[in-house]
């Protein structure tokens, strides 16, 4: 039913080709993405990894069409990923939570659906729905600045799930969040994940948040930024808390800790 | 019932922060008001010079219906000319953020403008419109608040915090929808900065207008007729009528802005 690997016959969900993304930062360029070659396929779970500064974001900004590549080409279902845009097909949560101070917390979770011309009662149901997911039942009328930070960050995953993307696209979205938190919306983003067969870009500082979740791991290196490894990701679904500890998931962290020590420790040095 | 039980002790702190800001200067207040008070008895300081402020109360008490005759049509004339300020200001700042290109330009000659002593056009206004014409007062203070106001919003219109627009993009909201979720509320605060810096700027612009002559029975013309007739306390306890007057029409504005945008007054939680 879900498409665990990648499947290479079928047309990819995202597709970059050549993508180079240099930024004028007031004093000399800034090779933020050098000739990216990527390839995601439908319904994948893709986690982006690497040190601080190599570019995650600004991928991640690229495939939802908010940055424009320097060169080469980003295609969503076969159509630019501005058509995809325009289309609405993507959900997005990043690195901060930018709630609105104006809106109440249920507000700001309509507001992707308030955009999409959703009836009231049927916006409101939604909000109602993905508080209880995140876990903030009884907050709605708060406004933002009355939540930690780590409550805004699930207001803000809360928003980006509210209507159904096709693509979801999340910059470090659980960074903020308690053990406890973490694990359990891992767990909800995979239920999620596999009852509606969106594809996923994530993008993670943990390593084994990135193996417990993905189909498939992306390492990139800095300075340029570079895809430096893609490790696919066996495991089987659904995983669970048991996943966590077996020798398979150990294995697969062990792999994706090697290959991210490659791209940090400096090899050559000049 | 949790809303209930959260909203309460919320509002009971608000109180108690205004409590908390006006509770210095008044005590302020009060020492330099003593201060004078025992200045002017031990230095024996002449009426015609400065009337200890229990004079001046006791003047506003004897004089109290012809203050207060003479404060009505001023009070009417600064309440027109902050609304006919304030409501131009901010349809000028929608028409120039809808320009978004030239707005800068705007903004630089709308700062030049502004140096200019907007007062100094009350005589001119006096024959445009009639002295005794109310409408010759209030375009004084209409030009001075406008200034501001338009100032203020115009760049709350503009300043779009850079998440919100990502977000706003990313789901590819219209410029209309962009306009009325994000930019308007965005500038709200702006607007009411604007508004209470005009709030001052009415009073002056009307009592000053006033002294330039008009309809006999208004609070610049008592205090320029007063002086001339050199009836100190009397002066005195007009000014002090004005001075209350800006008082009141400041502490509406704050309470417009509580009522328009409370979010701005909810305390952070962290
Ligand atoms: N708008 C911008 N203007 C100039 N430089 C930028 C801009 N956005 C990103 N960069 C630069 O591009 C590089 C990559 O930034 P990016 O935010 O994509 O890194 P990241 O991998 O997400 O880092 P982190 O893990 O710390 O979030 C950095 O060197 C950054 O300074
Ligand atoms: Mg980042």
């Amino acid at each position: 039913m879900t498409i665990n690997t990648p499947v290479t016959d079928a047309r990819p969900a995202i597709s970059l080709r050549n993508v180079t993304k240099t930024f004028d930062a007031g004093g000399g360029l800034v090779h933020a993405l050098d000739d990216i070659d990527l390839d995601i396929a439908p319904g994948a779970f893709v986690s982006l990894l690497g040190p601080s500064g190599c570019g995650k974001s600004t991928l991640l900004r690229v495939i939802g069409d908010l940055v424009k590549p320097t060169e080469g080409v980003v295609e969503v279902n076969g159509r630019s990923a501005e058509a995809a845009r325009k289309a609405r097909e993507y959900g997005m949560a990043f690195q901060a939570p930018g709630l609105m101070d104006w809106r109440t917390i249920r507000r700001n979770i309509e507001l992707p659906l308030q955009v999409q011309g959703v009836p009231r009662n049927e916006r409101r149901a939604r909000a109602e729905e993905m508080l209880e997911l995140v876990r903030l039942t009884g907050f709605e009328n708060h406004r933002p600045r009355q939540l930690s930070g780590g409550m805004q960050q699930r207001v803000a995953i809360a928003r980006a799930l509210a209507f159904q993307p096709k693509l979801l696209l999340m910059d470090e979205p659980l960074g903020a969040l308690d053990e406890m938190n973490r694990e359990y919306l891992q767990r909800e983003l995979l239920r999620i994940w596999r009852s509606t067969g969106t594809t996923i870009v994530f993008v993670t500082h943990s390593v084994s948040e990135a193996v417990f979740l993905s189909t498939e791991v992306v390492v990139m290196s800095p300075r340029p930024g570079r895809i430096a490894d893609r490790i696919p990701i066996d495991l089987p679904y659904p995983r669970t808390d048991e996943t966590r500890m077996t020798e398979e998931f150990y294995h697969a962290e062990s792999r994706v800790r090697t290959a991210l020590h490659s791209v940090l420790e400096p090899v050559q040095v000049g | 019932m949790t809303q209930l039980s959260v909203a309460a002790p919320v509002r009971l702190s608000i109180r108690g922060n205004v409590v908390r800001a006006v509770y210095p200067a008044v005590l302020v207040g009060a020492v330099i008001l003593i201060a004078w008070e025992l200045a002017v008895h031990l230095f024996n300081i002449q009426p015609y010079l400065l009337p200890a402020p229990s004079a001046i109360v006791a003047e506003f008490g004897k004089s109290f219906s012809t203050i207060a005759s003479a404060a009505q049509i001023t009070t009417i004339a600064v309440i027109g000319g902050a609304l006919l300020g304030a409501a131009t200001g901010v349809i000028a700042a929608f028409i120039v953020a809808l320009f978004e290109k030239f707005a800068n330009t705007v903004l630089v000659l709308v700062a030049i403008l502004s140096c200019a002593p907007v007062v100094a056009l009350a005589p001119i206004f006096n024959a445009w419109f009639g002295a005794t014409s109310l409408m010759s007062k209030i375009a004084v203070a209409a030009i001075m608040v406008f200034f501001p106001v338009m100032v203020a919003t115009t760049k709350g219109l503009l300043s779009v915090h850079p998440l919100h627009r990502e977000l706003m993009e990313s789901l590819s909201a219209s410029r209309f929808q962009l306009m009325v979720w994000v930019r308007i509320p965005g500038a709200v605060p702006s607007l009411f900065d604007g508004m209470r810096v005009g709030a001052t700027l009415s009073v002056i612009g009307i009592i000053v207008a006033e002294y330039f002559g008009g309809t006999a029975n208004a609070l610049g013309v008592l205090i320029a007729n007063s002086a001339a007739l050199s009836q100190f306390p009397l002066t005195w306890a007009a000014v002090a009528a004005a001075s209350l007057l800006g008082l009141v029409v400041y502490g509406a504005v704050m309470l417009i802005e509580r009522l328009v945008a409370p979010w701005r007054f909810t305390p952070a939680s962290r």
